[in-house]
Order: structure tokens, then sequence, then C-alpha cells
């Protein structure tokens, strides 16, 4: 559990830049060279290649070893961790949204206790 | 779960209570009311700080109920419009209220915190009130925000593609 946390936050953490999302974005699309990546943006091949490390350390990027080219792909599971951790977070809602609906019939209760006591004394 | 609602990054959940817009407010923002609720399911919650204020601090901490261990997470009032909308973050913390980072977990150099970002709306229908709660994964407001949403919604759309398991 704890591991799986971690390994979220690690998600998370690479996942909030616009740079680094560009690139997931571009790398749904098919595999790219850092080259290829680094194109569309006003950055140098080393400022590019620490996101793409980044990534990679996030298991959200693979890297080819294919001689010079290596390519970068998508790798999805982290994402698919995304997806459950939302669903972890959904179930922690709804139980609570639950324990709020009968919190509140709990006062609604009491309140029409008190407005029937009081309509009691008033008789 | 609908579609509609399975956004990658974020949990949405549409909710309408047998109450007053006020009651729900209270519900929210008060700390007293809100351990009441709040929680995994035989979780016990307690609030040791609740400034509902813009910038103001939530520090709180969950047990199991067999109580071995305290969860602290804190986080930072974002919005604040009173029986409409309340906007705060919550990320993992040190019972200090430190928030804790990757680095701190012991997970490289990564100072970034995961932080979360919490919306709730309120709108009165009928002196009944209808709630959405959104919990998104990254704040709204993170650097670059715009689009990020799509993006990610993409990229596991692609993700889902490509584990359709082997027929």
């Amino acid at each position: 559990m704890r591991g799986e946390n971690d390994r979220l936050s690690q998600t998370f953490a690479a996942l909030a830049s616009s740079t680094r999302r560009a690139i997931l974005t571009r790398l749904a699309e098919g595999e790219a060279t850092v080259n290829e990546l680094a194109e569309p943006f006003n950055m140098s091949l080393p400022a590019i290649s620490k996101h793409i490390r980044v990534l990679e350390r996030a298991g959200l990027i693979t890297q080819g070893q294919k001689a010079q080219y290596r390519p970068c792909s998508l790798d999805v599971t982290p994402l698919q961790e995304v997806s459950q951790w939302t669903e972890q977070y959904r179930h922690i809602w709804e139980t609570s949204f639950d324990r709020m609906d009968a919190y509140i019939e709990q006062l609604n209760s009491q309140e029409a206790d008190k407005t029937e006591a009081k309509e009691q004394k008033h008789e | 779960m609908s579609e509609s609602t399975k956004a990658a990054n974020a949990v949405v959940i549409e909710r309408t209570f047998n109450a007053p817009v006020d009651l729900i407010w209270r519900l929210w923002t008060d700390a007293e009311e809100y351990p009441k609720w709040y929680g995994p399911n035989r979780f016990t919650v307690t609030v040791v700080e609740m400034d509902v204020r813009v910038g103001g601090r939530r520090l709180l901490y969950m047990m199991p109920p067999d109580k071995n261990m305290k969860i602290w997470t804190t986080g930072e009032y974002k919005e604040i419009m009173p029986n409409a909308r309340l906007v705060y973050t919550d990320c993992p913390a040190d019972e200090a209220g430190n928030v804790q980072s990757l680095a701190a977990m012991g997970m490289g150099d990564d100072t970034s915190p995961m932080i979360t970002e919490v919306t709730v709306l309120l709108e009165a229908v009928d002196g009944r009130t209808k709630m959405v709660l959104t919990h998104a994964g990254i704040p709204a407001d993170s650097p670059g925000a715009s689009g990020w949403e799509q993006a990610l919604d993409k990229m596991v759309a692609y993700a889902e593609r490509s584990l359709v398991p082997d027929a």
C-alpha cells in the first residue's frame, strides 16, 4: 500500500509539468526520439532530456536501446494506477456522503421531535 | 459509474441532500461537524486545525478502527463563497503539518508534494441542496493547467486501447 502511494506520488509529480504532459501526449501518438520530442519546444536537448528522465523514473515512458536513436515510448501502467487512485478516493467520498445523509436525517428528526414537543406544550 | 464522471485525473460526484444549503455549508466548514461524516468507513477523523479563510490551513488526522496509526493530511483554503463554493488543497503531511514530498518519503530528490484539490459547489434547489464535488489529482491552477486534462484523458484512452486483453 505504501509503495503504491509512493509510486502514485511520483506519477503525479511527473505529471505536474505542462512540458512533460505535452511529451506524453506526443508519445500517445507513437514513439519518438529525443530530438523529435524537443522540436515543438523552445528548449535545449539537455533540458528536454531532464524531463524525459523524470518521466522515465516515474515509469511513464521507456527508452529503447536501439543505438543512437533510442526512441521513447509511453508506458501506460502508471496512468492506470492514476485511475485506480481516483477510484479509491471516489469510494471514500461516497462512503462519507452516505454518512452525511444519515447525519442529516438524524438532525432532521431531532428537529421534528423538538417542533412536536413545542406544539404539545402549546396545547 | 457513468462515462461522463470517469475523468482520468479527478473524481466527480453529484449528490442532492435533504437539507438547506447553509446546513451543508456548515457540515463542510465547521471543525466539530466535519469529522461526523468525513472519512473512510469506520475511521475516526480528528480535526486539529480548520481555519476557513482564504489562505487558512487545514490539518487533520484519521485513525483506522484499531487506532494503530495516524494518517495526517493538511491543506489550504483557496476559495470561500459561503453556501456556494469551497476550494481547498489536500495533501499527505506529518503531524506538524509539513507537506510530505517525494524526497521526504525517501523517493529521490523531487521536492514536489503530492497535492490534490477539492472543489465543492453547492446550490439550493427547493429547500434541498445539490452538491457537486470534484477531487482532482493535480490542482487546477498548476502551471500550464489549461488543456492538460484533455491531454491526460487522451493518454488514458490510449492506455485503455492498448491494454485490451489479447483475444
